[in-house]
């Protein structure tokens, strides 16, 4: 079974199955462009911490089949998340958010989606100020702003 | 599921005493490219979609962003839209539509996105909420002394065109229908007083070109500036020598009219004449013809193609089995006027209508004066629609031809015309209405709009559902129309602004309402307009604006 290593931005080494590792398609593609030389591939985005628990979750789904690229829509319409990556994604905000950055840089869809999808969960069915509070988001709406665009929005409200 | 996320697990009470402990606490979500945002906000409905554009003005914008709605409005509107027509005919149709951001792939949508012009989906998005939701805001313009003839009104591409004698023409923004844009009288052109009896409007690059038709046979030809906001008088001619036009059809540059004596008449109102030079284009009429056995109400309709004009007379007459019926003359002219065919059907054998859509190369029956004639051999006794009493109006646009009926119903036809016969495909009724229908308007994008005489009540179909359910025998359901029911309707009431007491819900039927006569002049995309008759003193026109 071929290993590669990868290098987090704190210099660790961490190595990995190439199998797994390919489920990020950047690495996939420096893979296939330098070939594999042996030496460790530097990760300078992403630190030990969020790089294990990025490889974590790829070896988990490292025998998923390719997702069926174009099947945007179904893939949108839920914001269904399997258990194994709901409990994966249990973790504090700033991994949360770390992991999707990971995720973006190292070009890992399904994994940018799980993560995305957690977020848009954690906006969903909440009113503005408790959103504010969960992610510390300064409103810098007037107050008249705010009522203005609360009145303009009111036709999509909850049927 | 946002529980596991607030709840008591260990990481996230780790993470609020980090956070706690911080003097200010971090927005790591705002620290996220407005591109990974947007791919958050992709996961969400529609109605946290607005919630977000409340946080603070970065995500009013994000939240705002087209293209999430252009999505939101494939999904909502589009891809059931197109799924159902794959399954109706899956041999036809290429692969159940995936949302592709040309929407020129989207069946029967590139009107939204015309050729440079940007459009916002959100605001696509809510004008097509609001219209399956029948929620708008209903704006009334007053004539007084209501003159007779009536004001004739007409809609065309936001802009109100109105026509009676004591005013002449007049144009009104229908955005904004108090004050009239321009307005020119009928007796300051060559044409002496006269009453108006028709009016026609048709799209034309620079503006809008309007026809009015007189009592006395004659035809004005105006054309309204979009830039200016001007109407002019650009001709005014001899239609009829001996009575008035009663009706007139007008698709540029051509222009059908009937007069009271059934004569039809079609011209071209931009041919080159020869020898003057003055007045190189004029109109011409290239054909007429004596229509006999058309009784009233009756429709035109003109399409024109690159290769021919096709004229459509739908009229109603009696026939002895199955009452009321719409016979369809169709005349098929080439450029130059040249007849190129004639064609009539009747509505006679969908009324027996036991002809579902699926079985139809194998068991069809037409009426049609052309081509090879199949009958099948059962002929039901009884017709499955009997109409007592003529149509109150037809409103015919290809192929969907609808009329409206005293007994609280609308029926259905649809109308094939292709190059071998012309034939009606189906019948159905339409219940809703819980008083009798007085007019009805549809548009060739199977949207119709019906209102009812006493009830006040008008109604939205989307004729689409209704026709895919033609072939099969499971009964309509209540969602194929909407009752509209505005915003303001209820605000105004309480004021006593105006004296409107009824609801348009129609719940309150109040002895008021029988003073009421609606007439439904049109639509568009954005407004219903209509014309509401009172029995004693004023005409009241009314705008029922979606947006």
């Amino acid at each position: 079974m071929a290993t590669i290593s990868l290098m987090s931005s704190d210099d660790a080494l961490v190595t990995v199955e190439r199998a797994v590792a390919e489920r990020s398609i950047l690495i996939k593609n420096m893979l296939e462009d330098l070939g594999d030389s042996g030496e460790a591939i530097p990760i300078p985005n992403v630190n030990e911490t969020v790089l294990k628990k990025v490889i974590e979750w790829c070896d988990h789904h490292k025998n998923d089949p390719p997702t069926a690229g174009d099947d945007d829509d179904n893939r949108r319409k839920t914001t269904d998340i399997d258990e194994w990556d709901q409990k994966f994604m249990q973790v504090d905000q700033e991994m949360l958010f770390e992991v999707i950055l990971a995720a973006n840089y190292l070009d890992i869809k399904a994994l940018l989606d799980v993560g995305c999808k957690t977020v848009a969960n954690m906006i969903k069915g909440k009113s503005p100020e408790e959103i504010r509070k969960t992610f510390n988001i300064q409103n810098d709406f007037t107050p008249e702003e705010e009522d203005q665009i609360r009145r303009e929005n009111e036709w999509a409200e909850d049927r | 599921m946002p529980k596991r996320l607030r709840g008591n697990s260990p990481s996230d009470s780790a993470s609020t005493k980090r956070i706690r402990g911080v003097t200010t606490p971090v927005d790591r979500l705002s620290s996220l490219s407005n591109e990974l945002l947007l791919h958050i906000l992709s996961f969400l409905p529609i109605s946290s979609l607005n919630v977000c554009q409340r946080l603070s003005r970065r995500y009013h914008a994000l939240g705002g962003d087209s293209e999430l709605w252009k999505r939101q409005y494939y999904s909502q509107w589009v891809r059931p839209r197109a799924r159902r027509l794959a399954s109706a005919r899956p041999s036809k149709l290429p692969a159940p539509a995936e949302y592709s951001p040309r929407v020129s792939t989207w069946f029967d949508h590139s009107h939204l996105a015309e050729e440079g012009k940007v459009t916002n989906w959100k605001r696509q998005y809510r004008l097509r909420h609001n219209w399956s939701n029948g929620s708008c805001r209903v704006t009334e313009i007053e004539f007084l002394e209501p003159p007779y003839p009536p004001v004739l009104v007409k809609l065309c591409a936001g802009i109100v065109f109105t026509a009676d004698a004591a005013y002449g023409l007049r144009a009104w923004a229908a955005k904004d229908p108090t004050s009239c844009l321009s307005s020119i009288s009928f007796s300051d052109s060559n044409v002496s007083t006269t009453r108006p009896t028709s009016l026609a409007v048709s799209q034309l690059p620079e503006g809008q070109e309007i026809v009015v038709g007189f009592e006395t046979g004659r035809f004005s030809r105006y054309v309204y500036d979009v830039q200016t906001c001007r109407l002019g008088l650009r001709s005014s001619h001899v239609g009829f020598r001996d009575g008035a036009i009663t009706a007139m059809a007008l698709s540029s540059p051509y222009l059908l009219m009937v007069s009271q004596h059934k004569i039809l008449s079609l011209y071209n109102l931009r041919t080159r004449s020869t020898g003057k030079a003055q007045d190189a284009l004029g109109p011409c009429e290239i054909a007429s013809l004596q229509a006999e056995n058309m009784v009233a109400p009756m429709t035109l309709s003109l399409r024109v193609s690159t290769f021919e004009i096709v004229t459509t007379i739908v009229y109603s007459f009696y026939h002895i089995g199955c009452g009321w019926s719409l016979g369809i003359q169709e005349l098929r002219f080439n450029k130059d006027g040249q007849q190129l065919e004639s064609r009539l059907t009747t509505t006679v054998d969908s009324q027996y209508g036991i002809r579902p859509l699926q079985s139809l190369p194998s068991n069809k029956r037409r009426q049609s004066a052309t081509t090879d004639p199949i009958y099948s051999s059962a002929t039901p006794t009884e017709p499955s629609i009997l109409h007592q009493q003529p149509p109150t109006s037809m409103s015919y646009s290809h192929p969907y031809l609808l009329t409206s009926h005293a007994d609280n119903t609308l029926t259905m036809y649809l109308l094939v015309s292709n190059s071998n016969s012309l034939f009606v495909r189906g019948g159905r009724r339409l219940w809703g209405h819980t008083s009798s229908v007085s007019t009805v308007q549809v548009t060739n994008r199977g949207k119709a709009v019906s209102v009812s005489s006493l009830g006040n009540e008008i109604r939205i179909w989307e004729l689409e559902t209704t026709v895919s359910s033609l072939g099969s025998r499971r009964p309509l359901k209540e969602e194929s129309s909407i009752q509209v029911s505005p915003d303001n309707r209820q605000l105004e009431n309480k004021l006593g602004a105006k004296s409107l007491a009824q609801d348009i819900g129609g719940l309150d039927v109040a002895s008021t309402t029988h003073g009421y006569m609606h007439e439904c002049v049109g639509f568009d995309e954005e407004r219903v307009l209509l014309l509401r008759k009172k029995t004693v003193g004023t005409q009241l026109l009314e705008c029922y604006d979606f947006t």
